[in-house]
């Protein structure tokens, strides 16, 4: 036996699909959402709880009223007729078993789009159809039916199944097995997404993350274990310790310090989630003993990996989470990632994007064939060590080459200048700094940039800034 | 004297110190890829035996425009492209995206650790002195992390105060983490740092530069550690991208 709530759209009423998702818990797990706006509930087994069929109508619709919600209630041996039923008729309705196709034969034909759209039973659009109007869609399936002069959905039932399949299909089969009251597909319950959580309350407060640790790895163990027999991971760890500083008043809440960490890929081992949580734990440390731990996580579905024996192996995602989050905490999350070319003719332009954590080596882009290097004299790419910051120097123009370049900065001798190639000017941004221009002043550059090679060896790459006239040592040809 | 010489040694094995002998280490087979990484530039492969080897701690040190970079870059490039994973320790924040970008590596491949050390940093020396202890620090993080293919830490220009200061056992450690694995962990600076620890070492020397014509380089393989110190030199060239 089935039930079936639809909440008919009212403009001061509240959402649907939460209510009723509620009203159907309170009677029984079974049920399934059929939209936002109706509920099938698996009713079988509430008669020796609650009453008769109509009893349960009664129940449901009085529970669903004290949530302040109107509802149509029906009642069938299946679920489809119990949604036919509860879309067509107000109040609470019981059909008898047996009689599920005399229930539906009044009701008009159009009902058959909203019942197609809740059932989740149509075939797919690419069906084949008859006659060219193979109904791609209810409402050309409703036009055609309309053609043939049926209106209601017992002229559908009846008229004969291979002649319907013959003109439209096995669309035409699914929606005259609607009109029937026959079930399609059977309900799908709705699991409820289990909540990870879990707190210990400790006897006596303590102190630094050596004790925390032990306490991590009790909360977490049982955690994981849940994770793995539901086929989940770690995507985002919560960790809350509620803080020992003073008794808190009546109704005022304990200070707590909670932490968030989104994890970059699913985890569910537990030296990974204790350890992430403690590095994250190092740099933002909580200001108090703490007296309770509560650890929450977001579970997301876990990762199947086919390792190959042929490819070299990388480091695995959870290693690079826990590489990452202890290079983070060491030198600042700023300062580590997988570097980025910038879309820009900015000389030493530079951008960081997040190191990915999930590297499949077969899936690895075909690299351009290097061209055949002659043995006898090698060929190397040149190459540039930037300095980031650049640094002043002075440089001695002779018909306007540098022959000489100076600078006060210790670890960078300056000498005479063999050789240089350049200048290579550059321009960008010139427009910033003016109103609306949408761009800082710092963002903008004009220079002309040289190589030069001095006595020493060393070669240079420097350039003249051409609005304020100085020279700067750009980087280290190496 | 043999006998104490085998006493000697028995000692430093009990105390796991035998990887300082250089009588204990087999060359490796240039054919395993497994134990040796090549660079990509094939004269230096034929010389090096194959490429660097794995497992052990490596230098390439010269001074400055002496191709340093341009060789590391084409390591870099040669391990991403073998779809390993590589790391570099970046000490003075130096690294030019675009040089890396025309040598071939892989970006999406290469994890970036940009370190804190000053080439020149005036009265903060101190400061200096923890940054370069960070960097080597982040690269015992990686090293211990494991399965990377390259691991480079790049401390060319730094101060060599800095460098002098870290403790005599920090290589010796390292030495030992990246040991038994599958990690090739080179040393970039201006001159030798890990010493007795290195597995190999590759100076190089500036010919003479050609601004704007790129570097003719040469280079020479010291064998710390194998049975037979070679000395070999070959020429490199660089070329404008």
């Amino acid at each position: 036996m089935f039930a079936c709530l639809y909440q008919p759209p009212a403009p001061d009423q509240p959402a649907a699909s939460p209510l009723l998702a509620a009203v159907a818990q309170a009677f029984s797990p079974r049920y399934e959402r059929r939209c936002d706006d109706a509920v099938a509930i698996d009713v079988s087994g509430l008669a020796r709880l609650v009453g008769a069929p109509r009893v349960i109508g009664e129940e449901l619709r009085r529970a669903a009223t004290a949530r302040g919600a109107r509802v149509h209630v029906a009642l069938a041996a299946t679920q489809t007729t119990a949604l036919v039923v509860a879309l067509a008729r107000p109040g609470v309705t019981v059909v008898d078993p047996g009689g599920e196709a005399e229930a539906l034969a009044p009701i008009p034909i159009g009902m058959l789009a909203r019942i197609a759209e809740r059932a989740g039973s149509a075939p797919p659009a690419s069906a084949p159809g008859g006659h060219g109007a193979g109904g791609t869609s209810a409402a050309a399936g409703m036009a055609v039916f309309k053609a043939w002069g049926i209106r209601t959905l017992g002229e559908l039932a009846a008229l004969p199944a291979a002649d319907l399949a013959a003109r439209l299909g096995s669309r035409g089969l699914a929606w005259q097995a609607l009109a029937r009251g026959d079930d399609i597909r059977p309900l799908v319950p709705e699991a409820p997404e289990e909540r990870f959580e879990s707190t210990l309350e400790l006897d006596w407060p303590i102190e630094g993350l050596d004790p925390l640790s032990f306490v991590l790895t009790r909360l977490l163990e049982p955690l994981s274990t849940r994770l793995e027999r539901r086929d989940r991971g770690a995507a985002v760890l919560h960790v809350a310790l509620r803080l020992a500083t003073r008794r808190p008043a009546e109704g005022e809440p304990h200070e707590v310090h909670a932490r968030r960490l989104p994890l970059p890929s699913p985890v569910r081992d537990v030296r990974t989630l204790r350890t992430l949580a403690l590095l994250d734990l190092e740099s933002h440390p909580p200001g108090a003993p703490i007296d309770a731990v509560t650890v929450v996580i977001d579970p997301t579905p876990g990762r199947v990996l086919q390792h190959t024996l042929f490819a070299r192996a990388v480091p695995t995602p959870d290693q690079l989470s826990t590489l990452l989050a202890r290079l983070g905490a060491l030198m600042g999350q700023d300062r580590i990632g997988a570097p980025a070319t910038v879309d820009s003719y900015r000389p030493g332009a530079v951008a960081m994007e997040p190191f990915a954590t999930d590297h499949d080596p077969a899936s690895r882009p075909p690299t351009p064939p290097r061209p055949v290097l002659e043995p006898a004299a090698p060929v190397l790419s040149f190459s540039v060590r930037r300095c980031r910051r650049p640094v002043p120097a002075r440089v001695t123009v002779e018909a306007e080459r540098p022959v000489r370049v100076t600078t006060d900065r210790r670890g960078f001798a300056g000498g005479g200048v063999v050789g240089c190639a350049g200048p290579w000017r550059t321009s960008g941004y010139w427009w910033a700094g003016t109103s609306g221009a949408g761009a800082r002043a710092s963002d903008r550059w004009n220079r002309d940039d040289w190589d030069v090679a001095l006595a020493d060896g060393v070669v240079y790459r420097i350039f003249r800034d051409r609005e304020t006239d100085g020279w700067f040592i750009d980087g280290i040809v190496d | 004297m043999p006998l104490a010489r085998a006493d000697l040694e028995s000692l430093l094995r009990t105390r796991r110190l035998d990887r300082t002998l250089t009588t204990t280490l087999a060359l490796p087979d240039p054919a395993d890829e497994y134990a040796i990484g090549p660079t990509g530039v094939t004269t230096l492969d034929a010389r090096l035996g194959g490429g660097f080897p794995r497992g052990q701690l490596s230098e390439l040190v010269g001074p400055r425009s002496s191709g340093r970079t341009s060789l590391l870059l084409q390591m870099l490039a040669t391990a991403t492209a073998r779809g390993e994973l590589v790391a570099l320790v970046d000490a003075l924040d130096m690294f030019d995206v675009e040089s890396a970008a025309a040598a071939g590596v892989d970006l999406d491949r290469l994890l970036w650790i940009r370190g804190h050390v000053a080439a020149s940093p005036g009265l903060c020396g101190d400061m200096n002195q923890r940054a370069m202890e960070q960097a080597v620090r982040a690269l015992a993080l990686v090293l211990q992390a494991g399965n990377f293919g390259l691991v480079a830490f790049d401390a060319a220009g730094a101060p060599g105060e800095a460098l002098r200061r870290l403790p005599f056992t920090t290589w010796l450690r390292l030495q030992r983490m990246v040991e038994g694995r599958q990690t090739i962990c080179v040393l970039v600076g201006d001159g030798p740092m890990a010493r007795s620890s290195a597995g190999l070492t590759v100076r190089l020397a500036a010919r003479g530069g050609k601004a704007g014509r790129g570097l003719d380089v040469e280079v020479r393989i010291v064998r710390a550690r194998a049975r037979q110190h070679e000395h070999v030199c070959l020429s490199l060239s660089t070329t404008c991208a």
